[in-house]
């Protein structure tokens, strides 16, 4: 009898993590659902009962913490077929005023995070000769929003990581892909930290930031949920072969396309023209 | 741009930072070109008895070496017209056989580095209503290849950084601009550093390593001058508002053209022609 695929998915407390391992449990996969703080595990929990899904802490910004998660998997399971990349918030604030200490957490999490986790699961799958990992990227992968510029550039590295390590392990029947949410009805507005000049208004941007985060909180009601990105993964996952990008939204798919063929003028009319609509649509 | 303007050049003691320091001295611009290491400083001090160069010591991992040398750069001329981010190095290895401290690394300098400098400088580009930071990126920035993943990554960032700038700085009278050069002929190849396990003969991906290494040397060595960098660093320089970006060579535009034309399968594909290893099956 064959068991069920073994699926290591990080950041579950909310949003797409939580939709995804749900999801994912109630498709066949033996889930591990890893967050930071088990304290705020018990709505997942709630929500798994009985699902062949485990919660186990992990900190994706320590070595340490997710070197014992992933132990703890192995020895629970014996293999890991699929790593789902979630953990990771938005740094909100002008490029120019982020302190050293707030580049680096941005960092630390999207961008080193996915790679420790990465790095610790790849012998794993190589060992098994087979794998399946996929990083949620961002629609702010392939463009740069105002005031989010921090956390955009953290995705685009998470495109070119993904893309690299595509080569690198194909070999070992190992593959790597990209869901990239557009704009999403998340709580990302809990998992977004503000820069410090920002929260203590001295910022010399401050108007433009405030009018940015307006929108930022306020997405449009016709944008997907985050089951709609947990969906997304899940059709990746049974695809014969797995493509580079998977975007999620209509924004996602065209924006990127757009953005190419049109002036810098004409684009940012375009930006402009879209915070319009969600000021309408919200109000 | 006046040629009386301060121009502040990163990384200036080989390659592309020596080049283009050597090209605005010449033009009559005043030059503050950084150093990390004192030994490798000596063209840069015989640039300086000829033209306006003024070397000057830089970490760019370092915020009080940033900090202290801009302060020092604003107490001596006021003020700073030009900023070139060009610091930088290239890390080699597949992604598996980097430690974290590789790739960490690869960040500080390539990226939280140029994001430390522009920090410092772009008070004072606001204060005087104008200023130009030219980013020096790479084709690395839009084509991500196997072996150079973090170099990749850093430079993808830039080109993010750089878009988020640009538009912050506009209202402010700063312009922000990033220039992709392919394969240019300097000793960036040479200086490239590489994991310690990366040719330890203990890596699953040793082929491999030694297959794009290969690979890589035979493109640099094909590569263009240096000049054809400065005409383009020139080019920046004048063109106001700069474009987004900047390309240095045909076959980069080509590259670049392809990669947004190109449905994402088919750019893989062809790019995959180029690393037998990991080919993939269209």
């Amino acid at each position: 009898m064959e068991s069920n695929p073994v699926a290591l998915i990080t950041g579950c407390s909310t949003g797409i993590g939580y939709e995804t391992a749900l999801l994912l449990g109630q498709n066949g996969y033996r889930v591990f659902a890893t967050l930071r703080d088990l304290k705020r595990s018990a709505a997942l929990k709630k929500a798994a009962n009985g699902l062949p899904l485990e919660i186990i802490p992990m900190d994706v910004d320590r070595s340490p913490s997710v070197k014992k998660a992933i132990a703890s998997v192995l020895r629970k399971a014996g293999r890991i077929d699929v790593l789902v990349n979630n953990a990771g918030w938005g740094a909100f604030g002008a490029m120019e005023e982020f302190s050293d200490e707030e580049i680096q957490a941005q960092y630390e999490t999207n961008v080193f995070g996915l790679l420790r986790v990465t790095r610790a699961v790849l012998p794993i799958m190589r060992r098994q000769e087979q794998g399946r990992i996929i990083n949620i990227g961002s629609l702010a992968g392939k463009m740069t929003f105002a005031g989010i510029g921090l956390y955009c550039s953290s995705k685009y590295a998470v495109e070119a990581i993904t893309e690299s390590l595509r080569f690198e392990v194909r070999p070992f029947n190992i593959e790597v892909a990209l869901v990239e949410p557009g704009t999403i009805r998340t709580p990302f507005k809990t998992n977004r930290r503000k820069s410090k000049v920002f929260l203590e208004k001295s910022s010399v941007y401050q108007k433009e930031l405030e009018r940015i985060l307006f929108f930022g909180n306020n997405p449009p009601a016709s944008a997907p949920g985050p089951d709609q990105v947990a969906e997304k993964v899940h059709e990746a996952l049974q695809d014969r072969r797995m493509a580079i990008r998977y975007p999620v939204g209509r924004d996602a798919v065209w924006l990127p396309r757009i953005r190419w063929f049109m002036p810098d003028f004409l684009y940012d009319f375009v930006v402009k023209a879209r915070y319009a609509q969600f000021r309408k649509e919200s109000a | 741009m006046n040629p009386a303007s301060v121009v502040l050049v990163t990384g200036a003691n080989s390659g592309f930072g020596l080049a283009t320091t050597q090209a605005l001295a010449e033009k009559g611009y005043r030059v503050y070109a950084t150093y990390r290491s004192p030994r490798k400083s000596g063209h840069l001090w015989q640039l300086s008895k000829r033209y306006r160069v003024f070397p000057i010591l830089m970490d760019v991992d370092k915020k009080v070496s940033v900090e202290r040398a801009v302060k020092q750069i604003l107490k001596k001329e006021g003020r700073i017209d030009v900023l070139m981010n060009n610091a930088g190095f290239v890390m080699a290895g597949c992604w598996e056989d980097l430690s974290e401290a590789d790739i960490e690394a690869q960040f500080q300098t390539n990226l939280f580095g140029l994001l430390r400098v522009t920090r410092a400088v772009m008070p004072a580009m606001r204060r005087q209503g104008s200023g130009k930071i030219i980013n020096v990126g790479s084709i690395a920035g839009f084509m991500a290849t196997p072996l150079l993943g973090p170099y990749s990554a850093t430079k993808f960032a830039v080109n993010s950084v750089t878009e988020a700038l640009r538009m912050e700085g506009r209202p402010w009278g700063v312009d922000v601009t990033e220039i992709n050069p392919g394969e240019v002929q300097t000793n960036v190849v040479q200086n490239a550093r590489m994991g310690k396990k990366v040719k330890s003969g203990t890596s699953a991906y040793t082929p491999f390593t030694l297959e794009m290494e290969n690979w890589q040397k035979g493109r640099f060595a094909k590569g263009a001058p240096v000049e054809v960098f400065v005409k383009t660093i020139l080019k920046v320089l004048e063109d106001r508002p700069t474009r987004r970006r900047y390309l240095v060579k045909m076959d980069d535009r080509i590259l670049y053209t392809l990669r947004w034309l190109l449905p994402d399968a088919l750019w893989e594909w062809g790019t995959g022609l180029m690393f037998p290893w990991s080919r993939f099956p269209l």
